[in-house]
């Protein structure tokens, strides 16, 4: 192998590569949280009594989960124009992530949903409380305890998405780097440090997620 | 040279798939040897293979399908096994589903009841053969559904082997925007193709779920 | 510790299996005329998403100034040409780990790119140009504060824009081709954008109306087809073959097909 490897150069350009990271810390959280509440929403309009409504979430659903990420970021972007709709890179690359990100939320919600034991719901209805009362007290939080690894697990996989909106301009870290190697064409140096610094961010969340878990539901048993 | 977005235009989104289908499957028959390598790493027990293929499986699952894609693509010319973007992406591709696919399957191979270990052993087996007669037939069939699951992810995979230059489907995309101009309609018809592919495996997906879900019930209330 | 033994074998031979499927062609890296013309085909890197220079066409081909120069180069050395899309980012990787030949593919000459490859001499006239609607006033980079601008990575626009684009405001996006920020531009995504001279021809066709004219020549350039350094047998054989279809009128012939234009005097060097 008569390759030089030169990781000097790479070390060059940490400043860059650090600024798209947190382009990719800020996105991804974002996209965490109100993909959340979207999947929250499509749970429950999966569950809901309205035929209508719980067509359109299914079709939501469907529609995204058998179509490719990349797919979607170039529809958001290039395609909704046509129609009107004009994002900046930012701000088509965050509502593909929650419009992807809500899709399989809904369907780890609804199963954490299915978790929790009629029993309880029962009582809920014994007591008197309203459909929402019982959603909000009784049924909420266990059903997310229930499904927090996954739902962990699918946050992860939509930060590691994030890469793919480099296509749309947008300056995250996979966009940096690919930038970075237009310069200087040290592709491999570059994607290893680039990868390295992913699988710091994973880790990262996953400790979140675990801090997160431990306030929420410290005081559960069992 | 501007063109029209026409059937033929459609016509050639469609012939891309017969790539997207190929990449698939060599990634899927590759990346399933590698994934049962993994799943019996990570039940293994020596200490050394389990460690191993655990690394391995949390690094894939750990860092973007495009990083991957990447690495293997200049990675392999740099070692001078020069290929083109096929054997990289398909390589690729193979590796990262030998992680979720190894994965998923030592979940399943777990997900057999104690048990069944226990009588296997009773009934004088040594350990290859309790995986091959026992084991193995019970963790198969939970492992369907799962493993079509993943099927499907794979599938939405192979989109990004357009950004290391192979010709797929999401690439094709790419080409006939460029000569019509019509990015809505173009990107409508391919994300449509995808449905195609990916939908009858994701509802078959679930329907061997139900019925393992039916079956499983029946089964655990035989063995209480 | 049969079972253990028994555990590594099925392990080997999984991966084994693994591998086997993924076919590993070693490479054959032709650095001479004369292993070009044995191995009977040469591999050229064209790009296949830019008007102009490299589009595929409804054969599914590639189509264009660069891929006919290439059936040309085909043509003069007697073998099949072999087309491989490149992009702007990586067809120089793709030069220095021996996936293709050569590459012609809109390859701008610059003395920094000279220092990772070799140029034949100019066989295209072009520019890094800056497009954008009539209605759209810049007559200088200093008018482009606060306006978005898109550009290919790596491409000349980037590298002459980026290190004034803090200083001068200037929002500057790079997408991966320039197809995409063509299709940006179109979809209204971008208000600048950076191309070639002759594009605006193209955007007029796609988006009626808005009259695409170029604003900026920010510098003119000249295409070179690109090998790898230390060939001087192929730079040789390469330069000989671009002064013959100078003088006998292919060229011409090419540039007035595609570009509507006939060839400019091309300098040499």
């Amino acid at each position: 192998m008569d390759y030089v490897f030169q990781f000097g150069v790479v070390w060059r350009e940490i400043d860059a590569l650090l600024l798209g990271a947190w382009l990719t810390l800020r996105l991804s959280a974002l996209a965490m949280v109100f993909g959340l509440i979207v999947g929250i929403a499509g749970a429950l309009a999966k569950a809901s009594r309205y035929r209508t409504l719980r067509l359109i979430a299914h079709t939501y659903v469907e529609a995204i989960r058998n179509t490719p990420f990349l797919v979607q970021v170039l529809f958001v972007y290039l395609g909704l124009p046509s129609v009107g709709m004009r994002l900046t890179p930012d701000q088509a690359a965050l509502l593909a992530m929650v419009i992807n990100l809500g899709a399989y939320t809904t369907e780890i919600v609804r199963a954490g949903i299915k978790a929790v034991p009629a029993g309880q719901i029962q009582a809920g209805t014994a007591l008197g409380l309203s459909r929402w009362q019982i959603f909000r007290f009784v049924v909420c939080l266990p059903a997310l305890r229930a499904v927090f690894p996954a739902l962990g697990s699918q946050f992860i996989l939509v930060m590691l998405a994030s890469s793919v909106v480099s296509v749309i301009s947008a300056e995250e870290l996979t966009a940096v780097a690919d930038t970075i190697v237009a310069r200087n064409f040290r592709s491999f140096e570059v994607y290893l440090i680039v990868t390295g610094l992913y699988l710091a961010m994973c880790l990262a969340f996953q400790g979140a997620f675990a801090v997160i878990h431990r306030a929420l539901f410290a005081r559960w048993r069992a | 040279m501007v063109r029209e977005f026409t059937l033929h235009e459609l016509w050639f989104l469609v012939l891309a798939v017969r790539w997207t289908i190929a990449l698939s499957a060599i990634a899927f028959v590759a990346g399933g040897a590698g994934g049962i390598a993994v799943a019996l790493s990570r039940v293994s027990r020596s200490v050394l293979l389990a460690g191993a293929a655990t690394a391995y499986i949390k690094i894939v699952q750990g860092t973007p399908l495009l990083m991957q894609l990447y690495l293997v693509y200049f990675g392999a010319s740099l070692l001078r096994v020069t290929s083109d973007a096929w054997t990289a992406a398909a390589l690729g591709l193979a590796l990262y589903s030998s992680a979720f696919l190894g994965e998923i399957w030592r979940g399943c191979i777990q997900a057999v009841p104690h048990t069944q270990w226990e009588a296997a052993r009773a009934l004088g087996l040594g350990y290859p053969a309790q995986l091959r007669f026992i084991i193995l037939p019970q963790a198969s069939r939970i492992a369907l559904p799962p493993t079509v699951g993943f099927l499907v992810q794979l599938v939405k995979g192979t989109s990004l082997a357009s950004i290391i230059g192979f010709t797929e489907l999401t690439r094709a995309a790419a080409v006939v925007n460029n000569a019509t101009f019509r990015p809505l309609m173009v990107y409508t018809a391919v994300a449509g193709l995808y449905f195609v592919l990916c939908w009858p495996l994701s509802v078959l997906s679930d329907r061997l779920e139900r019925r393992l879900d039916r079956a499983g019930s029946a089964a655990a209330s035989v063995q209480m | 510790m049969r079972a253990r033994r028994r555990t590594v074998f099925l392990v080997a031979l999984s991966i084994v299996l693994g591998l086997s499927l993924a076919p590993f062609a070693p490479a054959v890296t032709a650095q001479t005329v004369d292993e070009i013309i044995k191995r009977g085909k040469v591999i050229v890197g064209v790009n296949t998403t830019t008007p102009i220079f490299g589009l595929v066409g409804s054969d599914g081909q590639p189509e264009g100034y660069d891929p006919d120069v290439a059936r040309l180069v085909g043509k003069y050395l007697g073998v099949q040409v072999e087309f491989v899309s490149v992009t702007g980012a990586n067809r120089l990787p793709f030069l220095l780990t021996n996936r293709v030949d050569m590459v012609i593919a809109l390859f701008g000459i610059t003395p920094e790119r000279a220092q990772q490859i070799w140029f034949s001499m100019p066989y295209a006239t072009e520019a890094a140009t800056l497009v954008a609607p009539a209605s759209r006033a810049v007559k200088s980079v200093d008018d482009l504060a606060g306006l978005r601008v898109g550009v290919p990575r790596g491409a000349m626009q980037d590298l002459i824009l980026t290190p004034q684009a803090a200083a001068k405001k200037i929002n500057l996006m790079r997408f991966d081709d320039e197809a995409t920020a063509l299709q940006a531009m179109v979809s209204g995504q971008i208000d600048v954008v950076g191309t070639g001279l002759l594009v605006y021809r193209t955007l007029n066709r796609n988006d009626p109306g808005k009259n695409y004219e170029v604003k900026i020549v920010l510098r003119p350039l000249h295409f070179g087809i690109g090998i790898r350094r230390g060939q001087i047998d192929l730079l040789q054989w390469l330069n000989t073959f671009i002064y013959t279809i100078k003088n006998n009128g292919e060229l011409d012939a090419i540039s007035r097909k595609w570009r509507q234009l006939p060839l400019e005097p091309l300098p040499v060097f």
